[in-house]
């Protein structure tokens, strides 16, 4: 009895004792612990799991030439990014630096949650792309350092079923009408198959039973809508920041994208991919999809999981031409960290160009240090690819990407209407009605 | 038909349906475990129904070791349940040895207010003590996740209340002659006598901080202080049609509580069975 | 004066005697309070204390980055002028209709053939109740890969693509099945010892009267069962009316077309994700308050229906 106890006790006090410590090799916990011995640890946060790679390696590098600072990565999925994001920042629980795109920006911006990269790296802007600086100067500051920076979007082929088929990809034009001049259209449907074997434009094609798809149209942002309704001649945001997509431009290049899904079947169902941002990259790694649009943010993953002869061809071209919307991500300091300076330090080093150019030349993005971008494009040449595509050679014309204090807002309310528009269960023309008036109410 | 044919035949009929609903039971935990040691290339190719061929354990392992750390959840949520758990019994067994024969003004009255706290839904909580912590600076820590249950639980105290009225006067009064205080008397009379109960509620509490979502979702942030549950939502969303990795995951997540499922399996049916008779 | 003496020496006696016994019940107050500080603690600090927070939180507005601001009664008038939350309320109501009923039935019916005698019910009793052990979360993650259109068991095992969580028809009906299937188990254990508990003497009797097993399930094992049903029913109402997790895993975001936007959900989704904690607070307020009249009016409607004396 007596020793059962003694076990007791003592395993209650192990188990309290250790308790307070978190298993998780996180270097550190509360502020007083990561201070202590002289070192300290700064958290970044991101979602891409193919730069956190490349961060890990830049980071190693710094921490040699700073021994002092250990940078630490916190992979947080795109899917949950930027409802946790918020929380975060307003419970002080957030990553000393943290990637953020215009979702959740001009509020954060506006709140005084950012640190003034344009003052404090002031010296630093010249290295950074252009364009991203422009992006994310709010109220004539810079409020984080450019980290990377999206090309144009582009259309990654399997070069295999884009022969067999007789497609040329690089001359795909779409035309609301899918008329004469529409040669999306056709092509896509030659590129898929049921499951006896038919192709999309064979007669007794069963639409239900696909097994190799076309094309990814499908409710995405980036990849898809927002390039069609440019490319259309249509807007998405006017000058204000309010919402415009639901007149005849915006709704003609809806009811394309959703005939693909739901008329002619040629680009999977959005029960799939309404949920699931994945599900058509997936897909076009099987080899189960000939035509997957999207963008620089998708290369490494193609290049890794691929296992057939692929390449990439400008965007398709639409009434108004090649309009893509070229995007970028910063990373912006938490200006409430008690960690201000190696903070700085490990900003500093972001957008310098030897701290980016491990993202640049392991091609797992595109940095936005213009410097650095020479490696990236470097690299995939000597992988054979040609990346000429999401640069100049695939057009010049471009759409404004995301931009207000409260687009997120906006975002959050026209997502389930636009999931039933994608789904065909609500028509396009009141349904991007309804999109827009909720969104505009929600960024009032 | 004769009365023992009939009877024959309704039992075979009556065997059919249960073992139809084993299988229907079972299934689901099959179907997920055979995904879980499949190759993402089988799985990519064949159908969803076909055996892992061949079975490998890649998904684990980079579960393990590769990009995902799932080694920090399972150890925090084992921390978590472990604090909670001696939390909770230690001060509900206090509590409702008071309840149950000591005599003191309030006793009635005090009791109704812990029974009636059980009628508080969890969602109703969550808000106001996310602001609570948070305002505390207690967000994503440690002992946000344990603080709100390691004081006891009206449930405990309301099942050990029962059995404790139940102890013998003698067995204390007999104590007390011998010289024991109050806590002396829990320690050597009460506990020992109560292993039964005890055991109980040790399965309840076990089982019911093991699975907790909606609370370590809400309070905690990142991947230092995620628990089990959580760590899988998290590992869906990120790897989302990545179904052979993340079925690995939900198999991690059920495993622990499956084998003290099989291991106790009598206490705990035992368990749910007596806190519905009162 | 003899008497005198005897008699204020008693009182003198009881008076000290029931100093002491003053003293005693003093002693076992404070022990009593000494033992019941720590959960009175807890369930005044995480219980009763956020309660009152919820109800001044319902009284702001606030959505945790800008400072609280009063709003008065206009969270409760936009709450319940919004008709979501109502919504809510309803697409929880049906869900409650869809699963407790089958849950209940299907748990009684597998109680009474495991009670038949039959070889290995003990295995297949214990068997059932595995749902149960496991996490609603993770459970819900297996559900949602088995019921996915496209890599899914289910739709593999019939043949046919249905979008079982993406149609709003189904997708409501979806999610009850998997929380049935997940809680059968756990109520065939009551109904099992229930079962079990009926005295022999009784179905003896009604045999011997020439009952068939028809009868004897519903003249005497139903009704008798009565404290058992009701405790399933009142305790699976109240945890239905607060399901989260599996819904969560299952539909995000409320399913396709918010048709599975329960108020647990939406309760959640309104608070963290749309940040306006004032009128997620008026939400939470109005679900406890439900809550509660549901419990009360389910403990006196039953417990005027449940006692049966077996002392014959």
């Amino acid at each position: 009895m007596r020793s059962r106890l003694a076990a007791v006790a003592a395993t209650t006090l192990l188990a309290l004792g250790a308790a307070a410590c978190s298993p998780s090799s996180s270097g550190g916990g509360d502020a007083a612990q990561q201070s202590s011995g002289g070192k300290t640890t700064v958290t970044v946060r991101i979602w891409d799991d193919q730069v956190a790679k490349a961060y890990e390696q830049s980071f190693a590098a710094f921490t040699k030439a700073n021994p002092d600072i250990t940078v630490k990565l916190n992979l947080v999925p795109f899917a949950d990014y930027f409802t946790k994001l918020p929380l975060d920042v307003s419970s002080g629980t957030v990553d000393d630096i943290f990637w953020t795109n215009t979702t959740p920006f001009g509020a954060l911006a506006d709140s005084g949650a950012l640190i003034d990269v344009g003052s404090a790296l002031g010296d630093e802007k010249s290295g950074w792309v252009p364009a991203a600086v422009e992006q994310y100067t709010r109220n004539g500051k810079l409020w984080g350092v450019p980290a990377l920076t999206d090309g144009r979007i582009a259309v990654f082929y399997n070069k295999d079923l884009v022969t067999k088929a007789g497609v040329d990809p690089a001359k795909l034009r779409w035309d609301p009408s899918e008329g004469a001049s529409d040669t999306l259209l056709p092509a896509a449907k030659k590129l898929t198959k049921d499951s006896a074997g038919r192709t999309g434009d064979q007669s007794g094609f069963d639409g239900s039973k696909v097994t190799q798809y076309g094309y990814n149209a499908g409710n995405d942002l980036q990849a898809i809508y927002w390039n069609f309704v440019g490319s259309n001649g249509g807007q998405m945001q006017a000058p204000d920041g309010s919402f415009v997509f639901a007149d005849t431009k915006g709704q003609q290049a809806f009811q394309y994208i959703t005939d693909l899904i739901n008329k002619h079947h040629v680009a999977p169902s959005a029960a799939d991919t309404n949920d699931n941002g994945d599900f058509s990259r997936d897909k076009f790694l099987q080899g189960k999809m000939a035509l997957f649009q999207s963008g620089t943010y998708n290369l490494k993953n193609v290049a890794d999981g691929a296992k057939f002869g692929w390449a990439v061809a400008p965007l398709p071209e639409g009434p108004a031409g090649r309009v893509s919307v070229v995007n970028s991500v910063i990373a912006a300091g938490n200006a409430k960290t008690p960690r201000k300076d190696a903070t700085l330090k490990v900003l500093k080093w972001l957008g310098s160009t030897e701290g980016a150019s491990f993202v640049g030349s392991s091609g797992a993005a595109l940095p936005a240090v213009t410097d650095a971008q020479q490696a990236y494009y470097d690299f995939w040449k000597k992988q054979g690819v040609d990346t000429s595509a999401f640069g100049e050679a695939g057009g010049t014309k471009t759409i404004q990407p995301p931009f207000g204090p409260k687009f997120g807002d906006g975002a959050n309310a026209y997502a389930p209407t636009f999931k039933e528009i994608f789904a065909g269960r609500t028509p396009v023309g009141p349904g991007l009605q309804k999109a827009q008036d909720d969104a505009n109410e929600a960024i009032k | 038909m004769s009365a023992s044919l009939r009877r024959r035949v309704a039992d075979l009929a009556a065997y059919l349906l249960l073992l139809v609903g084993a299988v229907v039971t079972v299934a689901p935990f099959l179907l997920s475990l055979m995904t879980a040691l499949k190759s993402p290339q089988q799985f990519a190719s064949q159908t969803p129904l076909s055996p892992p061929a061949p079975v490998t354990l890649s998904n684990f392992t980079e579960l393990f070791g590769g990009r995902y750390d799932f080694v920090s959840p399972v150890v925090v949520t084992a921390q978590v349940v472990a604090v909670v758990l001696v939390g909770q019994l230690a001060f509900s067994v206090l509590a409702a040895y008071a309840f149950a024969r000591l005599r003191f003004p309030g006793r009635e009255v005090l009791f109704w207010v812990y029974l009636a706290t059980l009628m508080v839904p969890a969602v109703v909580t969550i808000i106001p003590l996310y602001a609570m912590f948070t305002a505390a600076g207690l967000r994503n820590t440690f002992w946000a996740l344990v603080l709100p249950q390691v004081f006891g639980s009206p449930y405990a105290i309301f099942l050990l209340r029962e059995y404790f009225r139940g102890i013998p006067e003698d067995l204390v009064s007999a104590a007390r002659l011998d010289g024991c205080n109050t806590l002396q008397v829990l320690w050597h009379v009460v506990v020992p006598v109560s292993r039964p109960i005890l055991a109980t509620l040790t399965i309840i509490t076990v089982v019911s901080h093991w699975n907790n979502f909606l609370w370590p979702l809400v309070i905690t942030s990142g991947p230092k202080w995620q628990t089990l549950t959580l760590a899988t939502a998290n590992l869906q969303s990120q790897y989302n049609g990545n179904w052979t990795l993340v079925m690995a995951a939900t198999t991690v997540a059920i495993v622990p509580l499956l084998l003290l499922f099989l291991v106790f399996q009598r206490h705990v049916v035992r368990s749910i069975t007596i806190t519905g008779f009162k | 004066m003899v008497a005198d003496t005897a008699q204020s020496s008693a009182a003198r006696s009881s008076t000290a005697s029931s100093d002491a016994a003053a003293r005693r019940r003093r002693r076992e107050t404070g022990t009593a309070y000494a033992l019941l500080a720590p959960s009175l603690f807890g369930i005044t600090t995480f219980l009763v204390l956020p309660i009152l927070v919820v109800v001044w939180l319902s009284l702001n507005r606030w959505d945790l980055i800008s400072p609280v601001q009063f709003a008065g009664l206009d969270n409760f008038r936009q709450v319940l002028s919004d008709g979501q939350f109502a919504r809510s309320l309803l697409i929880t109501a049906v869900f409650v209709v869809l699963v407790i009923p089958l849950q209940t039935g299907l748990g009684l019916f597998a109680a009474t053939l495991l009670t038949r005698g039959l070889p290995g019910s003990s295995v297949l009793r214990v068997l059932y109740v595995l749902p149960w052990i496991c996490a609603p979360l993770v459970l819900g993650v297996v559900w949602r890969w088995i019921l996915s259109p496209t890599d899914g068991a289910l739709n593999a095992l019939i043949g046919r693509r249905i979008e079982w969580l993406a149609d709003p028809a189904l997708a409501l009906p979806s999610v009850a099945a998997v929380t049935i299937w997940t809680q059968v188990g756990y109520v065939t254990l009551f109904f099992v010892a229930g079962l079990t508990s009926i005295p022999t003497h009784l179905l003896e009797a009604a045999r011997i009267d020439g009952a068939n097993a028809w009868q004897t399930f519903w003249r005497i094992k139903l009704p008798l069962l009565r404290p058992t049903t009701f405790f399933v029913l009142v305790t699976g109402v109240i945890s239905s009316f607060q399901v989260f997790d599996s819904i969560y895993a299952l539909t995000p975001q409320g399913g396709p077309q918010g048709v599975t936007d329960v108020v647990a959900g939406r309760i959640y989704y309104q608070a963290f994700q749309s940040r306006q904690i004032g009128q997620a607070a008026v939400m939470a307020l109005l679900l406890f308050v439900l809550l509660v009249v549901i419990t009360v009016v389910q403990q006196r409607w039953f417990s005027r229906r449940t006692t049966y004396d077996l002392s014959t």
